[in-house]
């Protein structure tokens, strides 16, 4: 659906590119990640897909059509979630959604009504957006992207802003936007976001792909394939996962007393992230 | 069009839920009370007044053209500034549309605005034609203001220092009738100077075609270029 082959892009005015030939692809119905910290090109990335950036160098293909050759046609297909709130603040809920929900053909507009509905915001589309919070603002963002059932889809940071129960819901509808065919393309530097939805992910740092594969291939490479026990008595010990069930030391110790905690020695993506690139998500 | 009309309305709703947006609309009514009923009665007064007729009407269709082009530039400026102009980079609206849809409205606002003044002022006789020309020439900075403003401006602030500074460029020209008759063009870098003369040769029951023609050439030129700018910008 996506392929990107030697992408580089420098912003006017600055010394060197922000994206420094980056070769990826994104399957049709995948969610595809871009891991990294901030100031890493993950948005600037994402801006030149969605077409806000002209003058890059390198191939970028959008069902095998040049990205460039995309007429005005390529929005209808496209749904974007910003990083940060954008909406008209003297306006509703309901008419800042509409408004933009005017630009595209009627036939696959999801119902406002619904939208707000889904992500908990019905009691509040007929107040001005003045009145909403941050974390109200983004559900705004996000169902703003998908209000017209685009094909393929940007999420930068989608549950930034969110408490965890609304980023919960977040992250859950986008994976069910993922089983109804959307291909999806997020940047985040949340761990979390990165290891709860992706299918894949790319490690960004100075520009530069560094690490592509899944989060579990990621996370089992780079970790331990073993489980530690403990048990109510201070004893603790690991074991192989191979052949687990029929360990006899494994099975012994767990006779010995209480079973406290069992848990897998994998690594997080952070830990994958920061022992691949020597670097912190957090890191400017 | 349906889009266009859409954002047209959008608007409207925004500058009539905002306060400080909203009591600019009332300036052109100062401005008519002030034409019609003020300045008569000071020209009768003070015969010094005479020879500068032309230009109390060069002030009011000027004045009449910066209400809009506050309240345009303040719109575009906080959308800019909130990051909504982003939005409008990712749908399917063709960027030159999103240009029309915003200034079609306000600028024929401007030029309806313009008409009433002309037609109501009882300083100078023009005739119709030029009363139109002038009309539809003078509503042409709504545009160029804001779209050249927002070229240049990231927020509220700075928008703020660039109106100040744009609201005397437009009036420089007014210089021009107090210089000797052979240094009056160069003022012509200016859009507005070329409005200006337009006027005072339609006081004079003079043709004014060929000021109109170089202020809508000048006009039209200035108003591609910014649009382009402007384009280039205010999405990103």
């Amino acid at each position: 659906m996506i392929q990107v082959e030697n992408l580089v892009f420098q912003y006017p005015g600055n010394d060197g590119p922000t994206l420094k030939g980056l070769d990826f692809s994104i399957a049709k119905g995948e969610i595809f990640g871009f891991l990294g910290p901030s100031g890493a090109g993950k948005s600037t990335a994402q801006k030149v897909l969605y077409k806000i950036l002209e003058g890059y160098k390198g191939q970028v293909n959008i069902d095998g059509k040049n990205l460039s050759e995309w007429n005005n046609s390529y929005f209808e297909r496209i749904g974007v979630g910003f990083e940060l709130p954008n909406h008209y603040l003297k306006l509703t809920g309901k008419e800042n959604l509409e408004l933009f929900a005017a630009f595209y053909p009627n036939g696959k507009k999801h119902n406002s009504t619904e939208l707000f509905e889904m992500v908990d915001l019905a009691d509040a589309m007929d107040k001005p957006v003045e009145t909403y919070s941050k974390g109200m603002k983004m559900r705004l963002n996000f169902i703003r992207a998908i209000q017209h059932d685009p094909d393929i889809l940007f999420f930068d940071e989608p549950t930034s802003g969110l408490d965890p129960v609304n980023a919960h819901k977040i992250k859950q509808h986008i994976l069910d936007l993922k089983n109804h065919g959307k291909t999806i393309f997020v940047t985040t530097h949340s761990m979390e976001t990165a290891d709860g939805i992706c299918d894949r992910v790319s490690f960004i740092v100075d520009g530069k792909l560094v690490l592509t594969d899944t989060p579990r291939n990621l996370k089992s490479r780079y970790g331990k394939e073993a489980v530690k026990v403990d048990l109510k008595n201070g004893q603790s010990e690991e074991f192989p996962l191979k052949d687990l069930g029929v360990n006899p030391q494994f099975l012994e110790f767990l006779k010995q007393d209480e079973v406290k905690r069992i848990h897998t020695l994998e690594a997080t993506l952070e830990e994958v992230f920061i022992r691949v690139t020597g670097k912190s998500l957090g890191d400017e | 069009m349906k889009k266009i009309f859409k954002l047209a309305f959008t608007d409207f709703k925004l500058i009539f839920r905002d306060p400080s947006l909203r009591s600019f609309l009332v300036l052109p009514v100062i401005l008519f009370a002030l034409i019609i009923w003020a300045v008569p009665p000071l020209i009768e007064k003070y015969a010094i007044l005479a020879p500068y007729l032309s230009l109390f009407l060069v002030v009011g269709v000027i004045e009449n053209t910066q209400m809009f082009s506050f309240i345009s530039s303040m719109v575009l400026i906080d959308e800019k500034e909130s990051d909504v102009a982003k939005v409008y980079g990712v749908v399917p609206l063709n960027k030159m549309e999103y240009v029309l849809s915003r200034f079609l409205i306000p600028y024929l606002f401007t030029v309806v605005l313009n008409l009433v003044l002309l037609f109501v002022q009882n300083i100078c006789d023009l005739s119709v034609g030029a009363i139109m020309l002038i009309s539809f020439l003078a509503a042409l900075v709504v545009p160029v203001y804001a779209l050249a403003i927002n070229s240049m401006v990231q927020n509220r602030m700075q928008g703020m220092v660039y109106i100040k500074a744009f609201n005397m460029l437009v009036l420089i020209p007014v210089a021009a009738f107090f210089v000797p008759e052979k240094f009056v063009h160069l003022f012509g870098v200016f859009p507005t100077h070329w409005v200006f003369q337009a006027i005072d040769k339609a006081t004079q029951n003079l043709s004014i075609g060929l000021f109109a023609a170089i202020g809508f050439v000048f006009f039209l030129s200035l108003l591609w270029f910014v649009s382009r700018t402007f384009v280039q910008k205010h999405f990103v």
